[in-house]
């Protein structure tokens, strides 16, 4: 069941996180825990688990392109879907998240249509 | 010989002025391409124009956010007062004449606007906190223009250290420079990026996603 899964929303504003988060529970979605950078993500991915991943790109420590491929590089973590929700509206960004297999790619500002319906064709596409 | 006067030290003539200026201006210049600073001075001031946009654009998403956020609180309320007058009135036609109350259904009337102005409120809500994203954006703007106020420091004090007499000790600072781009500020003057959410759709449609 779609709301049953958990999702790890990780963006190193406190503000945005607590957005994508109300967002998520108003699609439905009410387990969610949230990580600041792509270390701290990877952490809790490899100590919890997680069925979804929403992540911002431009992050200190470790940024999203970074956490996409160890999350892919990994045996365990690969199949997690990835959507990337990020400021960086530069084509070769978005070709590169595609390339390193993101699910999705939405561009700050969004709204909560676009999360909904990209995370809902996200989940479909993955079978979950 | 001409015995030189206070007025004279402290208030030079104005061509005298302007001859010093001009004096210290070409042997700044001398120095730089000497020291090999030019360069890179010309392309941190080339950024300066960018700082100025990325500023604007903090002001504009911030006046932007508080526009939308006052907006809809201004259409909520108007929504509550409305909601607390019909509360009072149906409420004393319920005590007028209960049965009529029900009858000319008046309170199925009260229960669909309250229903309604439930919804709206929800919607409003979610708007305010949309607006809230403002905080992301201008704050990944604001760490690229501090970037650029540390690497023009970072090379004033690099031309201090190369100019200073060997007894003077001077810090050095390490400019970051991120190589990320954050959020665009100016899409008009870069064709690279997409500007709304169908774009990149499209792109990664075109890609096959």
């Amino acid at each position: 069941m779609a709301n049953a899964l958990r999702f790890l929303i990780v963006d190193d504003f406190s503000t945005m996180r607590r957005i994508v988060r109300n967002l998520l529970k108003e699609s439905g979605f009410t387990d969610a825990d949230e990580a600041e950078d792509g270390v701290a993500a990877l952490h809790k991915l490899r100590n919890s688990k997680f069925d979804f991943v929403v992540t911002d790109i431009n992050m200190p420590n470790m940024n999203g392109f970074q956490l996409l491929g160890e999350i892919k590089a990994d045996e365990k973590l690969k199949h997690l879907p990835v959507l990337m929700v990020t400021a960086e509206a530069r084509k070769e960004d978005i070709v590169a998240a595609a390339q390193g297999g993101a699910a999705g790619y939405i561009v700050k500002p969004f709204t909560k249509a676009t999360l909904e319906e990209k995370v809902t064709l996200i989940i479909k596409k993955a079978g979950l | 010989m001409e015995m030189s006067t206070a007025s004279d030290t402290l208030a030079p003539t104005e061509p005298d002025l302007h001859q010093k200026i001009g004096l210290l201006t070409r042997q700044l210049h001398d120095s730089l391409n000497e020291l090999g600073y030019a360069d890179q001075l010309r392309s941190t001031v080339g950024e300066l124009p960018d700082a100025q946009s990325r500023l604007s654009y903090i002001a504009r998403l911030t006046g932007e956010a508080a526009e939308k956020v006052l907006t809809r609180v201004e259409q909520a309320k108007v929504q509550h007062d409305h909601l607390a007058t019909e509360a009072k009135r149906m409420r004393e036609v319920l005590v007028r004449d209960p049965v009529a109350a029900v009858a000319t259904g008046a309170i199925m009337n009260f229960l669909e606007d309250v229903s309604q102005i439930a919804q709206a409120a929800d919607e409003h809500l979610t708007e305010i906190m949309m607006a809230q994203d403002f905080h992301d954006l201008t704050g990944q703007v604001i760490a690229r223009v501090v970037a650029l106020a540390a690497t023009i420091e970072a090379q004033l004090v690099q031309l201090v250290i190369q100019t200073a007499p060997p007894h003077v000790v001077v810090p050095t600072v390490e400019a970051k420079t991120p190589h990320l781009s954050g959020p665009v500020v100016n899409p008009e003057a870069t064709s690279d990026v997409v500007t709304d959410q169908s774009q990149v759709d499209d792109l990664l449609a075109s890609l096959g996603f």
